[in-house]
């Protein structure tokens, strides 16, 4: 996914202009920056943290990590990129600092339905829940699982990168993902299906 | 395997699915899966129904849904230097010169009057009792603080470093904890009563001797101090050194060269001392027949001062009673001060306190008592009251300023963590009432003695930051929390305002500054305990 989608367009070199310009001191180019990109961090934020208030917090405070930092950003690097990385380790150590993080690591696929989902429940869940119905329903998961869907599909993580703000292994990231699809889909009330054609599926892995 | 079974196992599961879809398979593998797919159509329809979720997903996601809140539109401007931090560090400078000339200043001068120098009374409250002696190259208080400033902030400046630095950092560790550490304590004898002590007459300590006994009785000669924790204390025979105590009861029969220090429930002096006298009892009793060559320094309930005083005389006290030979100058603060026909005062006397002084006839005054008539708590029709209160303000706001500029994360958290109020309260108690204990727990080991002095320190700074956090909480409710230091700095000048403000009120004033102090010190603990959590390694 592009991650532009989320973070509004500023083409590359207006972006390192501005981004030297901050650097420098520049109040206008930071507030420029500001206005770029902290709507897209303040709805990652709303995502990720339980109330509204906290994300308030954590969007100025992430800015302010993000003008202490900017000395340490690589520019060969997707600014989005490391601007989400900053943002998601603030966010997480929000939540852990809370203890309310609940779901611990397992370390394998245990706890996962052995069968094949049914492809026509899935696409009527998809068609028959708005997407507000579906923030609503990512807001009742755990901690993690809620991470993992916000860190990879709002803010476009490759899954190294999810592993290294979770604090968990890189091959454990596939299994977290799909454990929180499927904790999503139980949320929506729509609980997994097997296919009759399939029961019993196994694995080949 | 039947054939069926065969044709079951050749199905990938759901995370393999997710894994092709998402790339995150090695080549080979997606190979094998890809083929299986092309003849599979239970397995294409599975990965079908997992890529529509994932593109369901990403635009449910990233579906705007609500603006960005208004108070969240403009950039935070922490980092720049505001020209609002110029004029905090100006009003800070001008603060911090007002209560020195005004407050602090004539406060130390008239102790000095008493015979203790601002340097020794500060080295004593800190450094110089029993456990300290190895203090005496760290002369004061401020020497110490501007110390430990200096040590924080170069900790705080050089943190990002800090892996660089480690070689370095454990080499000026070392060296500050050969300075803190007190030198070996000078030769003492140690005694442990069993359960009572007594040194009998005619029987000499050649050194200090350290007693904690039930009773305590000294008949016989100590060459040092006497450093002694017992129930009750009586000193008939001869003390070269210093009295130093903790005790429920102190008579002093013989004689004392040096000092008497200590915190008891009651002190007869009977016999002579050399030096000074600071005390802290309930009821002094200075018998007609008793001499102190130095001054006397009393927190005292009532003091009765029948003999003679080489120096000066600085008393606060619910009752004093005045009937002996004073040399020097008083400086009394009670409730009543009653001067007896034997008195003679040979310096200045000054008087406040809530009843004029009641002189009898036959007393000998060099001069005028000067008065200051002043009823109990505080004068609310005194202008120089709330000058002080404005000043009080001024002083911690200048403080969280500081706070909120040196450690803005930790000054945003505490305020976060002083929203849970029941752990905060409860733990506030606890380490308002449980650190000094501890202190003075681990002073008495010696060895501990800096971990003591250094933890009483920070107890005392984080006391007196309690009242900013819970400040911020409270403007952070009637203000809102909008982002930015500006706005941290308005809501905290207010609730610092409307706390000091509540103090002020009669009978109801310390009981709010006590739950001020609970509530921000338990947020404080809260704080520090998270992060201490937050640096833990990660449950995998």
């Amino acid at each position: 996914m592009d991650r532009q989608k989320t973070t509004g367009a500023m083409n590359e070199a207006d972006l390192a202009q501005v981004l030297s310009q901050v650097r420098a001191g520049d109040a206008h180019a930071w507030g420029e920056l500001y206005r770029q990109y902290a709507p897209a961090i303040f709805r990652f934020c709303r995502r990720l943290l339980p109330a509204r208030e906290d994300a308030e917090d954590a969007t100025t405070e992430i800015f302010m990590k993000v003008r202490q930092k900017l000395g340490t950003y690589d520019s060969s690097r997707p600014f989005t990129a490391w601007l989400y990385k900053v943002a998601s380790n603030h966010c997480w150590d929000t939540l852990r600092r809370r203890r309310i993080r609940q779901d611990l690591e397992t370390g394998d696929v245990e706890g996962l339905p052995l069968e094949h989902p049914d492809p026509g429940q899935l696409e009527r869940l998809q068609s028959e829940h708005t997407s507000k119905e579906v923030r609503a329903g990512l807001a009742k998961l755990p901690d993690r699982a809620r991470a993992a869907l916000v860190l990879r599909y709002y803010a476009d993580m490759s899954y190294d990168e999810i592993a290294d703000t979770l604090g968990v292994r890189r091959a454990f990231v596939g299994v977290l993902l799909l454990r929180a699809r499927h904790q999503l889909r139980d949320a929506l009330g729509q609980p997994d299906a097997t296919v009759a054609a399939k029961a019993g599926g196994g694995r080949k892995t | 395997m039947s054939t069926s079974d065969q044709s079951l196992a050749n199905h990938f599961d759901e995370v393999t699915g997710l894994l092709y879809l998402e790339g995150q398979l090695d080549e080979d593998h997606a190979k094998v899966v890809a083929a299986h797919v092309a003849s599979c159509a239970p397995c294409r329809q599975l990965l079908h129904a997992l890529e529509s979720e994932g593109v369901w997903l990403r635009e449910s996601l990233t579906t705007d849904d609500e603006p960005i809140p208004a108070h969240l539109i403009a950039a935070p401007e922490r980092n720049s230097t505001h020209w609002g931090w110029i004029a905090a560090f100006g009003l800070c400078a001008g603060g911090l010169y007002t209560l020195w000339n005004g407050i602090v200043e004539p406060w130390l001068a008239s102790i000095s009057q008493a015979g203790l120098s601002q340097q020794g009374i500060l080295t004593w409250f800190f450094f110089q009792g029993a456990f300290w002696k190895g203090w005496d190259a760290m002369r004061s208080l401020a020497e110490f603080m501007a110390i430990a400033t200096l040590g924080s902030l170069a900790i705080w400046l050089f943190r990002k470093q800090w892996k660089r630095f480690t070689p370095i950092a454990f080499v000026m560790g070392a060296l500050a904890c050969a300075l803190a550490l007190p030198p070996a304590a000078a030769a003492a004898d140690v005694e442990r009563g069993d359960p009572s002590y007594t040194l009998p007459a005619g029987h000499e300590v050649k050194n200090d001797l350290v007693v904690a006994a039930d009773r305590t009785r000294i008949d016989g000669d100590v060459d040092g101090d006497l450093i002694v924790f017992s129930y009750s204390v009586t000193v008939n025979g001869h003390v070269k050194g210093d009295v130093l105590g903790l005790t429920d009861k102190l008579t002093l029969n013989g004689i004392v060269d040096g000092n008497v220090r200590v915190a008891t429930d009651s002190i007869a002096i009977n016999g002579s001392v050399g030096k000074n006298i600071t005390a802290w009892q309930d009821q002094f009793d200075l018998d007609e027949k008793a001499k102190v060559g130095g001054s006397l320094t009393l927190l005292a309930g009532n003091a009765d001062l029948d003999g003679q005083i080489g120096g000066d005389l600085t008393v606060l006290a619910r009752v004093v009673d005045l009937n002996g030979l004073l040399s020097g100058s008083a400086l009394i603060r009670s409730q009543r001060l009653v001067v007896g026909p034997q008195a003679e005062i040979q310096g200045k006397t000054k008087f406040s306190g809530w009843h004029p002084p009641e002189v009898a006839q036959g007393a000998k005054l060099s001069s005028p008592i000067d008065v200051s008539i002043k009823g109990p708590g505080p004068d609310y029709a005194s202008g120089r009251y709330y000058w002080h209160q404005t000043l009080f303000w001024g002083a911690s706001f200048i403080f969280g300023l500081v706070l909120l500029l040196v450690a803005p994360q930790f000054f945003f958290d505490v305020v976060q963590c002083s929203k849970r109020v029941g752990p905060a309260l409860g733990l506030g108690t606890l380490f308002l009432l449980a650190t000094p204990i501890a202190a003075v727990i681990v002073c008495a080991t010696i060895v501990g003695a800096a971990v003591g002095v250094i933890a009483v320190l920070l107890w005392l700074i984080g006391v007196y930051s309690a009242q900013i956090f819970t400040a911020s909480w409270l403007g952070e409710k009637l203000l809102g929390g909008a982002a930015g230091a500006s706005h941290a700095i308005g809501r905290m000048a207010l609730g610092l305002a409307i706390i000091r403000a509540l103090t002020m009120l009669p009978y109801a004033g310390p009981i709010v500054g006590f739950c001020v102090t609970i509530w921000g010190l338990g947020a404080i603990v809260l704080t520090i305990h998270r992060r201490m959590q937050v640096h833990a390694p990660v449950a995998a």
